[in-house]
């Protein structure tokens, strides 16, 4: 089934939102939608991540997508800008994005 | 890594720092700026086309002309600042003259093109005072923008010699780069406490792949970050490969804890090991029964004595040892090396090894059947290493060699290629990496029948940097050669013999990265050639290649690196 939309469940079971294009940053993503598992049906659980944690990973797809794509040219006077990190959320943010592999 | 030389300096403005910033210092107070100097440069030139008709009739020779110019020069030094006044006496226009031919001659530095597209069209004729305060604001706002193209484009020509491909870095980079500020900003805050805050950091990190630590350590030693604090990130026990490109802050205890906490380790990479001592090497051979390699640069701090005491105790152990740049690594410590390890060694690396010149012993004693890696760099003498110890390790390894590197060996000819590589390796060689750097005495002849004779379809990697004999004929057959399908990296920098004919032919499958530096031939053809015939490939190098302009096309995902008009 294909979606526009992906939910990305946290340990608390909270939902998030985030487009499919975008998820498909993640190559551990990308392969969990595009398999044959209950994942591809648009909602994936990430347990082991925590609600703040797993916020900051869609904020980076989303940070990564939207960047990544545009030609540095078409961005005009815009810089790219840099993606914040809290500093005690770091290592925690490390494991996740070794886990996503991005 | 690259660093701006215009970086902000930490002291205020008003802080004299150096004599480059007593000179701005002395600017800035005078109220002389480039801005000021440009609005003279815009008026004058706008008052030129009005009395340009003038000046032409007037008979412009005059033995006072020089006096006025250097008088005139003197008044407007005085009113720098007030750029905008309008004076038309005939003493001016005569002054211009010559000051306008001047201008003229610089004409074609490129910032000045830059203010001269944007702002000639801007600037007006007229000059009224009301209108003034009115385009001063319109200038300064323009010159902020001018200012902020700069900026960019410098950021992006510094990320272009960074290799930084990739706009947006990792989330796990981000990350490591993080932890990495942290970790020393917590070292400075916490001093002999910190040992508690390792253990937690490494309970955390607990989880990460061995190849994020080694990531971790690669931004550590970018950062020289990396020393006996940082160190204990790594004491993990399950660890078996590390390589540190940055030991130079790691004292001969950190080694020796290493040697402790991480007895799985097989492999060590210690770059930079400066500090590094006898007993250290001698613990790291003890404790680490399963160390089979090593790779060491600048150990410069073990004698004679613990070399051998080193090779006695890795004796049948030792598989993979390169060393470099150390003076004291010597034709004894190099026979014990051969004499104790060389029937378990299969990859071997002498660099820049200034005590060595009895290579002649290499080849009795290389006679392991799976030795692959031989990597001799820069000898000392260059008659050292000549083409008959080449030939005759050959004749031992030839057969199973995947990684040949002779890099500034200049000794060698023409004979090493026919006799040695064609005749000794098999038709269907193993050969992955091949680099013959600055062996200015091989000829296209030897490399053509060396490539018509030998199958190279695992070549990925091969380098023939400054080889300066090479022409077209060399290139062409190395790609005739099944190598063409394998080819990931080819560098050719300093090839000045060859011509468009070679770039013609190059249509590699695989290939990523070439280096064209300095080939004169290549030009914006060339580029859009090699970009169309070469779909994987991301990176050319083409530093002095001053006929790759801005205008080369480029498809996209391929980036140009060290070109002329990227410059910063």
């Amino acid at each position: 089934m294909s979606q526009d939309q992906i939910t990305l469940v946290s340990k608390e079971n909270k939902e998030y939102e985030i487009s499919r294009a975008a998820a498909m940053v993640s190559p551990t993503l990308k392969a969990m939608i595009e398999g044959a598992f209950k994942e591809s049906k648009g909602r994936i659980e990430l347990d082991q991540f925590d609600s703040p944690i797993l916020e900051k990973v869609i904020g980076y797809l989303n940070y990564n997508f939207k960047y990544s794509s545009v030609d540095e040219d078409d961005i005009g006077d815009e810089e790219i800008p840099e993606f914040e990190i809290p500093t005690e959320m770091s290592l925690e943010l490390l494991l996740a994005a070794d886990y996503l592999s991005i | 890594m690259y660093r701006s030389r215009n970086r902000p300096k930490r002291g205020g403005e008003n802080e004299v720092k150096g004599p480059n910033s007593a000179l701005t210092q002395f600017l800035r107070e005078e109220g002389i700026s480039a801005e000021n100097i440009k609005q003279r440069w815009y008026q004058r030139q706008s008052k030129k086309k009005e009395d340009g008709k003038d000046e032409k009739n007037e008979g412009v020779e005059d033995d006072d002309v020089s006096l006025q110019v250097s008088q005139e020069k003197e008044i407007e030094e005085e009113e720098e600042v007030d750029a905008f006044e309008s004076d038309s006496s005939s003493e001016t226009g005569k002054a211009e003259i010559s000051y306008n031919t001047r201008l003229e001659l610089i004409a074609a530095d490129t910032d000045e093109e830059e203010y001269e597209i944007n702002s000639v069209s801007a600037t007006p004729v007229s000059l009224s005072p009301a209108k003034n305060q009115e385009s001063l604001a319109k200038k300064r706002q323009h010159t902020a923008k001018i200012i902020q193209n700069r900026r960019r484009k410098r950021k992006r020509a510094a990320d272009l010699l960074d290799r930084r491909v990739n706009k947006v870095s990792t989330l796990q980079s981000l990350c490591i780069e993080k932890i990495s500020d942290n970790i020393s900003k917590w070292q400075k805050e916490t001093g002999e406490s910190s040992k508690l805050v390792f253990n937690r950091l490494r309970d955390v990190l607990g989880g990460v792949s061995t190849a994020s630590l080694n990531d971790l350590a690669k931004t550590l030693s970018k950062n020289r970050a990396l020393n006996d604090h940082t160190l204990q990130l790594f004491l993990k026990t399950d660890l078996t490969e590390l390589t540190f490109s940055d030991c130079s802050r790691i004292s001969f205890d950190g080694y020796k804890t290493l040697a402790i906490f991480s007895p799985h380790l097989t492999k060590l990479s210690l770059q930079m090991c400066g500090q590094l001592n006898n007993e250290s090497l001698l613990y790291i051979a003890e404790k680490l029964f399963n160390l089979k390699a090593l790779y060491l640069d600048g150990p410069f701090l073990i004698n004679e004595n613990t070399w051998e005491m080193f090779f006695t105790t890795m004796k049948d152990r030792l598989e993979e040892f390169h060393i470099s740049n150390t003076h004291r690594f010597t034709d004894k410590s190099l026979c014990s090396l051969l004499v104790n390890c060389s029937s378990s060694l299969s990859s071997l690396g002498l660099a820049r090894l200034d005590s060595v010149s009895n290579y002649a012993l290499l080849p009795q004693y290389l006679v392991n059947d799976d030795f692959h890696t031989l990597c001799i760099e820069y000898p000392f003498n260059e008659e050292d290493v000549n083409d008959e110890i080449i030939i005759n390790i050959l004749g031992q390894v030839g057969r199973s060699l995947r990684k040949l590197v002779l890099n500034g060996c200049v000794e060698l000819t023409d004979s090493m290629i026919i006799n040695g590589l064609t005749a000794f390796m098999p038709e269907k060689c193993q050969l992955e990496v091949l680099s013959l750097e600055e062996s200015d005495q091989i000829t296209t002849d030897s490399l053509v029948y060396f490539f018509s004779k030998v199958e190279l379809n695992k070549l990925t990697k091969c380098s023939f940097r400054r080889c300066l004999q090479l022409g077209d004929m060399a290139i062409i057959e190395l790609l005739l050669n099944d190598a063409k399908d394998s080819l990931r990296s080819l560098g050719l920098n300093s090839l000045k013999e060859l011509t468009r004919e070679a770039f013609i032919t190059l249509a590699c499958p695989n290939l990523t990265y070439i280096d064209l530096g300095f080939v004169r031939c290549v030009d914006d053809s060339v580029i859009q050639l090699l970009g169309e015939q070469n779909p994987k490939l991301t990176v050319i190098d083409v530093f002095g290649d001053n006929l790759v302009t801005e205008k080369a096309k480029t498809r996209p995902g391929l980036t140009l690196i060290g070109r002329q008009s990227d410059s910063i």
